[in-house]
Parts: structure tokens; C-alpha cells; sequence
């Protein structure tokens, strides 16, 4: 039962067309640095360039496409019409507003200081507002999402709350919690300066505040991501979800083990005592089970569809798999590359290893392979998935749809593998050019070329995604019917409490926030002298 | 053997193989932490014991971060102490020369912004946050000339901040520190 | 089980779930802040409780450390971004007063036919802290030193303002417009050499340096020298040698050869 169509298309459009924007950027990003580039003559064109792609990719795509699919998910899972529309546009139109309140002034070169903010660097304030009204818009989202579980469940008192919906409630709360951090550090240490009030800032503490948001924040994007994995994958493949309480828990997991462990970002900092980033490192190793509880249980149900087909054998029903289905294809790609980037992920959390790349191009390949690679991709099949619910017409160009994710894969890889190999030889990071004439860099220019090829078959997938939906808004009438998701093999008629509602792990979530970042946070807050003056960018 | 007989045993099943499969998961997770944590004692590559502070606006006053003290110095026991800064847009001293084969410290710090040190071709990758005292232990095992970038975005000149260190043979760094002072290979 | 028994000990998931998190935190707690310290034998700690203070970060005071004497005076000057940054109309009047004795070299109006240094429309920050450090010997010229030296703290800060706050010299072309060479656009990157203008204002400032434009290129040149050969020092922790020394006489001459020809009105006002 979809009944708000508009509201979720507006988001989903809002959000592709950023991302088209963001993604043509960062093609440029890639190939003016590259050898087959030219060097900039201004090099602050690259960084103004930069910005606007990460800003854009981290806070303003992401959150969109999980806000949109959240109101799909509530109101088809649940079978309930959205509560708070008017709230949900609102939420919709400050997002809108906060993200050309933030461009402006990075597109006029004032607030070229990346998304990640890096104080003492101080931009122009309306960059830092948009950013905050970004979030907020997110908020308002979050509490709908929880408002319309509530109503649900007055309706159906004890009811096993539909997999997709807990995942959905469980990832709003994530983020809600996660983007403290950032707010924390935005409105009490950045704005006062950015607007005049204060001129010193400790870079320490507020290092730490945006490590509190900076890794969670990946697995909020990653919750669309794994909800699809779940509940939208098993059916469009006609198999089911090998266990839903197996599910509930993956979800919980991340919930309650994504938040407590950014200062893996802080390794090399000398702010952070070495005590906090051991037991952070240990966390970061933990996140890696509710991802491998994931590869298993999906590994399981596409078997299930796999035999349900005639598929036979230990390994010969993978060739039973329906592979010309575009869900069944960018499940395949979005595994393959959370392979490699989470293998790439153990050594970033190793406390150890993190110090032969930490904050080289290696670090770039590897969010871009989990983010760009395995989560984006799964976005592009929500959308594929939906579209025909949202406009009531038929997407007709699978063969497009299989090219375009084809393209999407090869692109990140070609993208991706070159990066993390020049990181190992330590390329630095976001640098607008490199003399690839010296000859003690002169041998990483041929993979630097690759990755920026990689970046325009991106770019030529990214078109084609966007071509294929504004086509699909003018394809023939058909009736798709109600939007349902995948049941699993033994759907639960109860649940227990813990694993039906979301207490208990967003205490346990605040409980291990308090344990792991309260020491660390108040410490630098209440130690007197480490504010540093603020450096003003582009006050010429 | 009805019905539900099949459903509930199949279930057993589903459960006992998740549970392994749980099971197995766990026990690579702490396999993964075990080797990071022996790995840091016995590979050298710990983060550094303390926080340290300082007044990133007054280093050039006093303190360690003068600039007569900036630079390589052979203490008593043998082992190498570097000193140096990153500031907008280089590092002092631009070139730092250490000997092959010593243990070394190196403590840095920032003049203003964030700034970072990685040496290519080592593990030598540390943070400069302005406040903060950045100290790291390395150990070269060749001679040679190394690239040191600023890894960390440090406003519009950071594609121009990239220093070097010369790692040089025991002996003659010896005879070099001879003479007391601080050492640099800057100018040569 | 009703919602109301979810945090008691009744509860499997409850128990589990708090029970396993404790648990980790424990263990890792105790290996992260006892026994990794005591395990790393390059580092000493005098008990157990300073093993646990360091492992938590609780900052300390670096140890003072005797540094080598400074062979020469350097500069003391404190710069940071809001170093004189909001002048009163007051302290722009007594500056004037005070500049007319720098009007034979500088010019009345801070436009000097001298190859001084243009004055007029520099950043302030930068005139404040050329000031301090003639004034301390930690920059000297056999002119300006003696008229520094009996300078105060605050006629400097109003010289300061002062200058700032005249227009820079509009259509001031000494020489014919040059192209910009490579070193002043690009820099040199693996000679650690940014672009000049990251710090020099087109692109942006950094505190304390000045903009370039339309300046005498003579003296250009012999400062970029000075600050190659170490014969000038008051940069403060090397930031100005550090890229003259990575320059080749030839990018010397044209850097101050490019800025020399270029009209200051082109440089943006400070904001």
C-alpha cells in the first residue's frame, strides 16, 4: 500500500540528481589529477570540487534514499498510510533548503574545507547551517519513523513488527544517535566561530566529536542497503529469508556495535589515548559479525531460490540462480565488492596495519569500494524495484538496467583496485595534483590513469541509472500491484520482546557511547589550553 | 510424521546451522583482534603512550619546538630523537636525516592547522593536530631517500606540502652529530 | 514477556545482551589500559595508575627540554587569525600621523618609487609583524631598523591599521603584464613548494604573509635570496626559507619578475 507516491518520489529524485551532480565532480576530481590531466591552475578549484562531492555523497544522497525508502517501507510493510505527511515534506524541503544553503557558498569557494569540516580550518558559516539543516530535515524523519511503528502497534498489540519496518526503525535510530557527534561538534565548536563569537577552537575534541558520527554514519547508509539484502532480494528472486529472527539480530547488532567504535579514525591522532583506541579497535573488529551473519543467511536464501528452481548439487545451483533478474546481478556485485572492502576494512581496524595507509589513497579506495560499490549499487535496485510502485508503469529496459549495473561494478573496480595499490606505496590523499614526472612517484601514474577511467565508466553508468528512471516516468500504464517484501522460510507469528522492539539496544547503544567516548570527550572539554586559533579559509 | 513434526525439526536444523555458522564468525572476529594485539608488542607499530599539549601559536617561542631544536639528535644511549613541525605549507626541517638501523623517536607537532606525516615506503603515519604533541617510533633498515607528504588536507597549498627524509649510514651520521646541534639534510 | 519485563534479569536477551557487551568492555578495558602499556618495553611507567592515565589520554605537559642557543635573534611575534583584526577609527588616525615619517621611502600615500615595499593596502598582520621583528632585531635594514626599534607596541598596531586601510594602488603598472610561470601557479610539489598564492593571497592568505602584487621587483628578489641563503631568519619556524631554498635562481628571478608586473587592485580586499 503505497499511498504517498510523490512524497518518496520527490526524495528519490532529489536524491538522484544530487548524485548525478556529485558524481559528475568527482569524475573531474579524478581525471584532473590523474596524468592525462592537466595540473589546475587553481588548485582551490579542486578542493571547492571536493567538497561539494563529499558533502553532497555523505550527508545529502544517502540520508535521502533512506528517508524515501523508509516512507515506502513504513507504508507497505505495516499497510498503513504514512502518519505526519506534512511533517515528512517539511523534513523534505529543509533537506532541500540545507543542502543549496551549503552549496552556495562552497561553489563561491568560501567553504572549500572538505565535508569532514577539519578545524581549526573555519569556512563560511551558511556552509555549517545547511549542513545543520540537513540533519534536522533527517530528524524529523526519524521520529515518523518511530511515530508510525507506534501507531502500528497500537493497532496490532503484540504483532510480530514486519523484518523490513524493525530494520528501518532500527536504522533511524542509528542515525539520530550517530549524528550527535557532528551536531555536537557543528553547533558548539564550529558555529560560534564560523559567526564571529569565538576565535579558538580545539581541533582535538572536535577531531573526536566527528569520529563519533564518521563511522556510524556508514552504516546508515549500509541499512538501506542490508533491508534490501533481506526483504527485497529474496523475493524479487523467488526465494525466501532463510531466518527472520537470524535477521533481526544483524540488524540489532549494528545497532548497538556501529556507534561505539569511530576512533578507529583517530589511530594516528595524538589526542586519544592509546587505552580508547584499543577498545575501539576491538568494537570495529565486532561489526564484522552482523555482516558475516548477513553473507550467510542471504547466501542461504538465494540457495533456497536457487533449488526451488531445480538447482542441484553442493555448488551446481549457483548456475540455477535466475542471473538475467537485475536484483539477482547487483546482489552478486554488491557482495563481491563488500568482499574486498571489508576485507580492506579488517586492516583499516587493525590498530596496527592502519598505520601503513592510514589516510592514503588506500583509505579513498576502500570507502568508495563499500560505499560507492557495495551500498550505492543496492540503491540503484531499490530504485529499480519501487519505480513501477511509485509511477504505476512498467520499467521495460531490463537489458539497460543489466548494462547499467554491469557498468556501475566494472567501473568501481577499474575505480577502487588502483587506488588501494597506490595507497599501499603512500599516495597521499586529496592532493590537486601530483608531479607524476618525478621519478620516485613516476610508477604510480599508470594506476592512477586506471582509476580514472574507472571514474568516467562510473559516470557513463551514472547517466544511464538516471536516463532509465526519467524513462521510466513516461513508460505505458501498468499496474504493479501492492509492493510486498520476501517472507521468511519460517515467518513468525511472535517474536520475542527484545527482538520486536528497540529498547534494549538503543540503551545498550547510548550505554557503550557513554563507556567509549564519554572519557575521551570530556577529558579535552574540561582540559584548559588546547584551543587553537581559528584559520579562516578563503579570506583573502 | 506429520506435518508439523518435519516444520519443527527443519527448524531445529535451520537453528544448529546458524549457529555454527555464529559460532565460526566469533571465532574469527577474536582470531583478527589476538593478531592485531601481538602484532602491536612485537612489530612495534603501538600508538603512542601519552597525550601530550602544547600552544601551536607560541612553539617558536619555547619549548622543544624552537627552532635551534628542530631536527635529528643523537642522544646518550645511541638511539635518535627527531623534532619537527608541519605548518602551512612545509615541515621543519624540510628534510630530516636519520641512520640506518637506530631506534628513533619522532615528535611533532602542528603551527596551525591539521596537518599529517607519512613516510612513504614505511609505517610511519602520524597526525599533527594543533595542541597536541604527535610522537611515533620508526626504525629505517635501508639507506636511502624517503618522500614525506602531508597526508591530511591542510588548506588550498596541501598538493605542495611534501618533505624528505635521508637515511644515512650509522657512521657518518655519528661523525655528523659530532658536532652537536641539530641535524638536517636541508641544502644538500 | 511483556514490554515491561524487557530490562530484567528474567529476560535471556537482556542478560545475553548486557551480559556479553560488559564483558567485552571488560576485557578489553583491561588489556587496553594494563596490559598492552606494560607489554611495550620502550616505555616506562612509574605504576600501574600512570599506565591507566596514559592509556586514557589524560594530557600532560610536554617534559621541558633544554633546546640548543639560537645563533641568531629570530622573530617573537604571536600571529594568529585575529591578530589586529577589527582596527578603530582611532587607531587608523594616530597611524597616519605616525606614517609620515615612512612617507620618504614608502610614499605618502604607502606607493613607493624606492624599491621599498608598497605599504599601501597590505594585510595588517603583516606591516605589525615586519615591525616587531626589526624593532627585536630579528629582521634588519640598515634604515628601518633604527626607526623600528623606538617603536611601541601600540604605535606599531596603529601603523598597522593604518596602512591596511588604505586602497591598494589602483592601475600602479610599473612594468608591462607577465604570464604567470609555472612555479608561481604550481608551485613544485615534490620540492615542497606550494603555489605562492596559497599563502600570498590570490588563492588565499595565510597569516602573516603579504600580498606580492605590483611590489618592487629588485626587492622581491633580494628577499627570496636573503631567505635562501639564511641571511634573513625571521620567518617564524622556517615557513619562508624552507620554500626559498627549494627555488632555482632562474624561479627566483621569475617569480619576483611576474608579481612585480602585476596591478594590486587584482587581489581581492581583505574581508
Amino acid at each position: 500500500m503505497l499511498v504517498n507516491r510523490k512524497l518518496i518520489l520527490a526524495h528519490f529524485w532529489f536524491a538522484f540528481a544530487v548524485f548525478g551532480v556529485a558524481l559528475t565532480l568527482g569524475a573531474w576530481q579524478m581525471f584532473i589529477r590523474s596524468p592525462i590531466g592537466t595540473w589546475l591552475s587553481n588548485p582551490e578549484l579542486y578542493y571547492r570540487s571536493l567538497t561539494a562531492h563529499g558533502t553532497v555523497m555523505g550527508y545529502v544522497f544517502p540520508t535521502l534514499v533512506a528517508m524515501g525508502f523508509g516512507y515506502a517501507i513504513s507504508e507497505s510493510a505495516l499497510e498503513q498510510r504514512l502518519v505526519g505527511v506534512r511533517w515528512a515534506w517539511t523534513g523534505f524541503w529543509l533537506i532541500v533548503i540545507g543542502s543549496i544553503m551549503a552549496v552556495i557558498p562552497i561553489a563561491l569557494g568560501r567553504a572549500s574545507v572538505l565535508y569532514t569540516f577539519y578545524p581549526p580550518l573555519i569556512g563560511n558559516l551558511f556552509y555549517y547551517l545547511g549542513v545543520v539543516l540537513v540533519v534536522v530535515g533527517s530528524w524529523i524523519w526519524v521520529a515518523l519513523m518511530s511515530i508510525n511503528l507506534r501507531v502500528w502497534r497500537k493497532a496490532h498489540p503484540g504483532a510480530a513488527v514486519p523484518l523490513a519496518m524493525y530494520a528501518n526503525v532500527a536504522g533511524s535510530y542509528l542515525w539520530a544517535w550517530t549524528a550527535v557527534g557532528a551536531a555536537l561538534e557543528l553547533l558548539l565548536q564550529i558555529i560560534p566561530v564560523a559567526a564571529g563569537l569565538k576565535n579558538t577552537i580545539d581541533a582535538g575534541l572536535a577531531r573526536i566529536f566527528f569520529s563519533w558520527t564518521l563511522h556510524a554514519i556508514v552504516y546508515f547508509w549500509l541499512m538501506p542497503t542490508y533491508i534490501a539484502y533481506y526483504t527485497i532480494v529474496p523475493r524479487a528472486i523467488g526465494g525466501r529469508v532463510y531466518s527472520d529472527s537470524m535477521a533481526r539480530i544483524s540488524f540489532i547488532l549494528f545497532l548497538v556495535v556501529a556507534m561505539p567504535i569511530g576512533i578507529h579514525h583517530t589511530f594516528a591522532d595524538p589526542q586519544v589515548g592509546a587505552g580508547f583506541k584499543f577498545i575501539h579497535s576491538a568494537f570495529t573488529a565486532l561489526v564484522a559479525l552482523p555482516t558475516l551473519l548477513t553473507v550467510f543467511t542471504i547466501c542461504a536464501s538465494v540457495e533456497i531460490a536457487a533449488r526451488l528452481r531445480g538447482g542441484r548439487g553442493v555448488f551446481g545451483w549457483i548456475r540455477a540462480l535466475p542471473w538475467d533478474n537485475p536484483m539477482m546481478l547487483a546482489l552478486a556485485f554488491s557482495f563481491v565488492m563488500l568482499g574486498f572492502g571489508g576485507a580492506g576494512g579488517l586492516i583499516n581496524m587493525s590498530y596496527q596495519l592502519d598505520a601503513s595507509i592510514h589516510n592514503t589513497q588506500w583509505i579513498t579506495g576502500h570507502f568508495h569500494l563499500i560505499f560507492g560499490g557495495a551500498i550505492v549499487i543496492m540503491y540503484f535496485a531499490i530504485a529499480y524495484d519501487l519505480w513501477p510502485h511509485l509511477t504505476g508503469r512498467e520499467l521495460i529496459d531490463v537489458r539497460l538496467i543489466r548494462t547499467q549495473l554491469w557498468l556501475w561494478f566494472v567501473g568501481m573496480i577499474v575505480t577502487t583496485f588502483p587506488w588501494h595499490w597506490v595507497g599501499i606505496l603512500g599516495m597521499p590523499r586529496r592532493m590537486a595534483y601530483f608531479d607524476f614526472g618525478d621519478p620516485a612517484i613516476a610508477p604510480q601514474a599508470l594506476s592512477v590513469t586506471f582509476s580514472a577511467i574507472g571514474g568516467f565508466i562510473l559516470l557513463t553508468s551514472g547517466i544511464m541509472f538516471i536516463v532509465i528512471l526519467a524513462r521510466g516516468m513516461r513508460a505505458p500504464l501498468a499496474e504493479a500491484g501492492a509492493y510486498r517484501f520476501a517472507v521468511a522460510v519460517h515467518q513468525p507469528t511472535t517474536v520475542p520482546v527484545a527482538l520486536n522492539t528497540h529498547a534494549l539496544w538503543v540503551a545498550l547503544m547510548i550505554a557503550l557511547t557513554i563507556t567509549n567516548y564519554g572519557y575521551p570527550i570530556l577529558n579535552l572539554a574540561t582540559t584548559a589550553g588546547t584551543s587553537v586559533p581559528a584559520v579562516y579559509v578563503g579570506a583573502q | 510424521m506429520s506435518a508439523e513434526d518435519t516444520h519443527s525439526s527443519s527448524v531445529e536444523v535451520a537453528a544448529r546451522v546458524e549457529r555454527r555458522w555464529a559460532i565460526i564468525a566469533v571465532i574469527i572476529i577474536s582470531g583478527m583482534a589476538l593478531l592485531a594485539a601481538f602484532a602491536g608488542i612485537h612489530q612495534a607499530t603501538m600508538p603512542q603512550p601519552r597525550v601530550e599539549t602544547t600552544d601551536p601559536s607560541r612553539i617558536h617561542l619555547s619549548g622543544e619546538f624552537v627552532e635551534s631544536n628542530l631536527g635529528s639528535v643523537l642522544e646518550a644511549n645511541g638511539n635518535v630523537t627527531v623534532r619537527a613541525i608541519g605548518q602551512q605549507y612545509s615541515f621543519t626541517p624540510a628534510c630530516i636525516v636519520v641512520p640506518v638501523d637506530t631506534p628513533i623517536t619522532l615528535r611533532a607537532t602542528s603551527a596551525d592547522v591539521v596537518h599529517g606525516i607519512l613516510i612513504q615506503g614505511t609505517n610511519v603515519n602520524t597526525m599533527l593536530v594543533p595542541g597536541y604533541i604527535s610522537e611515533q617510533l620508526m626504525r629505517f633498515g635501508k639507506t636511502g631517500d624517503y618522500l614525506m607528504p602531508c597526508q591530511e588536507f591542510c588548506s588550498f597549498g596541501h598538493e605542495g606540502m611534501w618533505g624528505k627524509v635521508k637515511v644515512i649510514d650509522k657512521a657518518e651520521f655519528a661523525n655528523r652529530a659530532k658536532s652537536g646541534g641539530r641535524l638536517s639534510c636541508v641544502g644538500q | 514477556m511483556s514490554t515491561r519485563d524487557l530490562f530484567t534479569f528474567g529476560n535471556p536477551h537482556f542478560t545475553r545482551g548486557v551480559g556479553i557487551t560488559a564483558a567485552i568492555l571488560i576485557v578489553t578495558a583491561i588489556a587496553g589500559f594494563v596490559v598492552l602499556p606494560f607489554a611495550q618495553p620502550w616505555v616506562q611507567f612509574a605504576s600501574v595508575w600512570d599506565a591507566i592515565c596514559s592509556a586514557a589520554g589524560v594530557p600532560q605537559r610536554a617534559a621541558s627540554v633544554t633546546a640548543p642557543e639560537q645563533a641568531k635573534r629570530l622573530s617573537e611575534v604571536v600571529l594568529t587569525s585575529h591578530t589586529l583584526s577589527r582596527p578603530s577609527q582611532e587607531a587608523i588616525g594616530r597611524g597616519a600621523t605616525l606614517a609620515q615619517r615612512c612617507a620618504i621611502c614608502h610614499g605618502p600615500t604607502g606607493i613607493s618609487r624606492a624599491d621599498s615595499p608598497n605599504l599601501a593596502g597590505q594585510y595588517a598582520a603583516v606591516i605589525y609583524k615586519e615591525l616587531h621583528d626589526f624593532r627585536s632585531g630579528a629582521r634588519s635594514n640598515a634604515v628601518m631598523s633604527p626607526f623600528a626599534v623606538n617603536l611601541t607596541e601600540e604605535e606599531i598596531a596603529d601603523l598597522s591599521n593604518y596602512y591596511a586601510y588604505l586602497p591598494r594602488p589602483s592601475a600602479y603598472h610599473p612594468t608591462p603584464q607577465l604570464p604567470k610561470p609555472n612555479i608561481v601557479i604550481y608551485g613544485a610539489p615534490l620540492r615542497g613548494v606550494a603555489p605562492c598564492g596559497a599563502c600570498h593571497g590570490s588563492l588565499d592568505n595565510k597569516t602573516g604573509s603579504p600580498w606580492l602584487e605590483g611590489q618592487s621587483e629588485a626587492y622581491m628578489k633580494a628577499q627570496l635570496q636573503a631567505f635562501a641563503s639564511g641571511e634573513r631568519r625571521n620567518d617564524i619556524s622556517q615557513q619562508m626559507r624552507n620554500i626559498a631554498r627549494a627555488l632555482t635562481p632562474q624561479e627566483i628571478e621569475a617569480a619576483a619578475a611576474y608579481y612585480a608586473s602585476q596591478p594590486p587592485d587584482v587581489v581581492k580586499a581583505v574581508d
